[in-house]
């Protein structure tokens, strides 16, 4: 008995292997919230995800086991950093798939370059995300890629759909103060400026601030009255403005734009009937209405059939990042983090994103955005037609 | 314009005023910050989304429906604040002045970790009692919902100074706020006293819950912390201990919220720091707030 418990140590002293069957998997961390109010959408991921790992385990896809190791980072920069630190030392972790917002993802890839150890973001949408790699500080090699276009892409449609589609020519724009919100109503002011229109009001809140009346109801009181509302921000946010917007009476065609962050049935939840008629702009094509997704869809319902575990807007992307990874980790010819990060930069992926390939400083190309717009009678967020 | 932002603020200001009353009516007696007020606060809330679900099959929907989740939150928030009295606070009176303050921190964080760890960790669903009705005032327009806030908080604060002033049980409540032994040596059960304030103040600060939860529609573990932070430092600006410097603090603090949100260019940002300053300011005029006094006529 003693004799093997001083095996088991000196083996994990010398190969930082632990006991364990269920320890000797290659891991593939999952950092992403699991809690709070973008826990759904974190638990949407780990499931995508594990579902992934589950079924290049089943097809024999490698010769060793594969696992995915949740971390919660609560949608928290502090909490990110912290669980960047234990990921990083771990050494049976080969890549990440996280962060889900910005503010978690930026500081994060941070820790990540010191490992190094590559990290592919299913759902964070500021530039700054992959773009802080070139600056002259960052340590490491450059190893953060996303499989999500970024705001200026995101923040640049909108403000093209409020002014030719929608036909608006003034916009209050509003944002929740966070590198995703800020981000996206800036690159919305940018080009709406730049296509001619007019900005009204620009009002920074804070995240869970719940009571926006009087904000509303100087825009409302606004000379001119803007058309409609910007807002850069997530779900609660969102869903608490749309709300006391309607109780404040400002209604259709007074138009609501937001971000994918805020395209969630979460918003559902926060401002009911409120809710319909909000324009939300997300990255790719819904995945409802993605061919290519539709054996993805099958498998997922499948295999999740619990009580809220129907699909979260980020999931396919987080299916996709493992599958990149797993590309990867074929094309290198072993579980080695160098190696990974490496091939990632190669990435030519064709699943069910369509074709994925990273630009010098991670981002996919594949630049699609979609405006959707929310219906409350059955929960769901079908895309405008044009 | 105008008219819609006091509507705002009164609104605001009456959920802020129930909460401010129940720091100081427990305040008012023991001298001590219940702490844990914020949680009984979402405790309510969280109550009445239950009844919620259960009411209408029991009383029907519409106003009975309506008012036997009001009162029945009400109670069960009381009572959950005179259990946490009983618990926490009682067996720690006569140690220090610290100990129970320490003491209702940990209830307080007992008490938030329980729902974020057995009831939900997001944001919840609060229904709709009633339609979002609208009325047109001089150009605002004020809700069913901010009507049936107002008037439930003013009838509440107004059943609160009747109870206080002109009953025996509030004349003894006054007695041990002016001084606990004396009113002992009277022949006030002192105990019993304390146990029934921190029933009223529960009580209130369940009303505010049902009320923060209608306005704005979903509740949440950690709803109680940023109101029940307000609703204190609105019940220091009036005078902690002093049941109409409460009410006004709670008005004062939502109007100056409202102002700094509508009226000064990206208020919004500033709302709280704005807010806070003032209040600084008001305690370095007045120490004891608006209208504490030195020895101050506490409850």
């Amino acid at each position: 008995m003693t004799s093997r418990c001083a095996a088991v140590l000196a083996s994990a002293v010398f190969a930082a292997a632990a006991c364990g069957p269920k320890e000797k998997a290659v891991k593939i961390a999952v950092a992403v919230p699991l809690t709070g109010d973008m826990g759904t959408e974190g638990q949407g991921l780990r499931r995508a995800i594990e579902m992934a790992v589950e079924e290049a385990n089943a097809a024999k896809r490698f010769p060793y086991k594969l696992a995915a190791a949740p971390y919660d980072d609560r949608a928290d920069p502090k909490e990110a950093v912290n669980v960047a630190n234990l990921i990083v030392s771990d050494p049976r972790i080969v890549a990440v798939v996280g962060h889900y917002t910005s503010g978690s993802a930026i500081p994060a890839a941070k820790v990540y370059a010191r490992g190094p150890v590559a990290m592919i973001s299913p759902a964070a949408t500021n530039p700054e995300v992959t773009a802080q790699q070139n600056s002259p500080d960052w340590i490491g090699p450059r190893m953060v890629f996303r499989v999500v276009p970024t705001d200026d892409v995101q923040g640049a449609y909108a403000a093209r759909f409020a002014y030719k589609s929608l036909g608006a020519r003034r916009m209050a724009l509003l944002h929740d103060k966070t590198p995703y919100g800020q981000g996206l109503a800036e690159q919305f002011k940018k080009t709406y400026v730049g296509l001619g229109g007019k900005i009204i009001s620009e009002d920074g809140v804070s995240v869970g601030d719940k009571d926006f009346k009087a904000l509303l109801t100087k825009i409302k009181g606004g000379a001119p009255r803007p058309e409609g509302i910007y807002f850069g921000g997530l779900y609660t946010e969102a869903g608490l403005i749309l709300k006391q917007m309607r109780e404040l009476g400002l209604n259709d065609p007074f138009a609501f734009i937001s971000g994918d962050g805020a395209k969630t049935s979460g918003l559902f939840d926060v401002a009911g009937a409120a809710a319909d008629g909000a324009y939300l702009s997300i990255v790719g094509v819904p995945v409802e209405e993605l061919p290519s997704a539709a054996a993805f869809m099958d498998s997922y319902k499948k295999r999740w059939t619990g009580a809220g575990e129907e699909l979260k807007p980020f999931d396919h992307f987080g299916y996709e990042a493992a599958q990149i990874i797993f590309a990867a980790m074929e094309r290198a010819g072993g579980p080695d983090r160098a190696g990974i990060i490496e091939e990632l930069r190669k990435t030519n992926h064709t699943g069910i994103l369509g074709t994925t390939t990273f630009d010098d400083k991670g981002d996919t190309l594949n630049k699609i955005v979609t405006m959707t717009r929310a219906r409350a009678k059955d929960r769901t967020f079908p895309s405008v037609k044009q | 314009m105008l008219i819609q932002q006091i509507i705002n603020g009164l609104t605001l200001g009456a959920i802020y005023s129930l909460i401010a009353l129940g720091y100081t009516l427990v305040y008012g007696i023991l001298a001590m910050i219940n702490f844990a007020h914020s949680e009984v606060l979402m405790l309510g809330a969280f109550l009445a989304l239950g009844l919620a679900a259960l009411l209408p099959a029991l009383c029907g929907s519409g106003a009975a429906g309506l008012a036997g989740m009001f009162v029945l939150s009400m109670a069960g928030a009381g009572v959950i604040n005179v259990l946490v009295e009983r618990l926490a606070y009682r067996p720690l009176r006569h140690v220090s002045r610290l100990a129970p303050l320490i003491s209702a921190i940990g209830v307080s964080i007992i008490l938030q970790n329980g729902v974020f760890l057995w009831v939900s960790t997001q944001s919840l669903r609060f229904p709709e009692p009633i339609a979002i009705g609208r009325l047109e005032v001089f150009g605002a327009t004020i809700s069913a919902l901010q009507m049936v806030i107002l008037a439930s908080a003013l009838l509440l604060m107004g059943l609160l100074h009747f109870f206080v002033e002109h009953t025996r049980l509030g004349k003894a409540m006054r007695a041990c706020s002016d001084d606990i032994s004396t009113a002992g040596l009277m022949g006030i059960n002192s105990d019993y006293i304390i146990a029934l304030t921190f029933f009223v103040g529960g009580a209130l600060g369940g009303a505010a819950g049902v009320l923060y939860g209608m306005n704005y529609g979903s509740i949440k573990y950690n709803l109680g912390f940023l109101p029940g932070a307000k609703a204190f430092t609105a019940a220091v600006l009036g005078g902690i201990g002093n049941i109409r410097g409460a009410v006004l603090g709670g008005f004062i603090l939502g109007f100056l919220e409202v102002l700094a949100s509508g009226y000064i260019p990206n208020g919004a940002q500033w709302r709280d720091v704005i807010a806070f300053a003032v209040l600084i300011v008001v305690l370095l005029v007045r120490p004891s707030g608006l209208l504490g006094e030195k020895i101050a006529e506490k409850v």
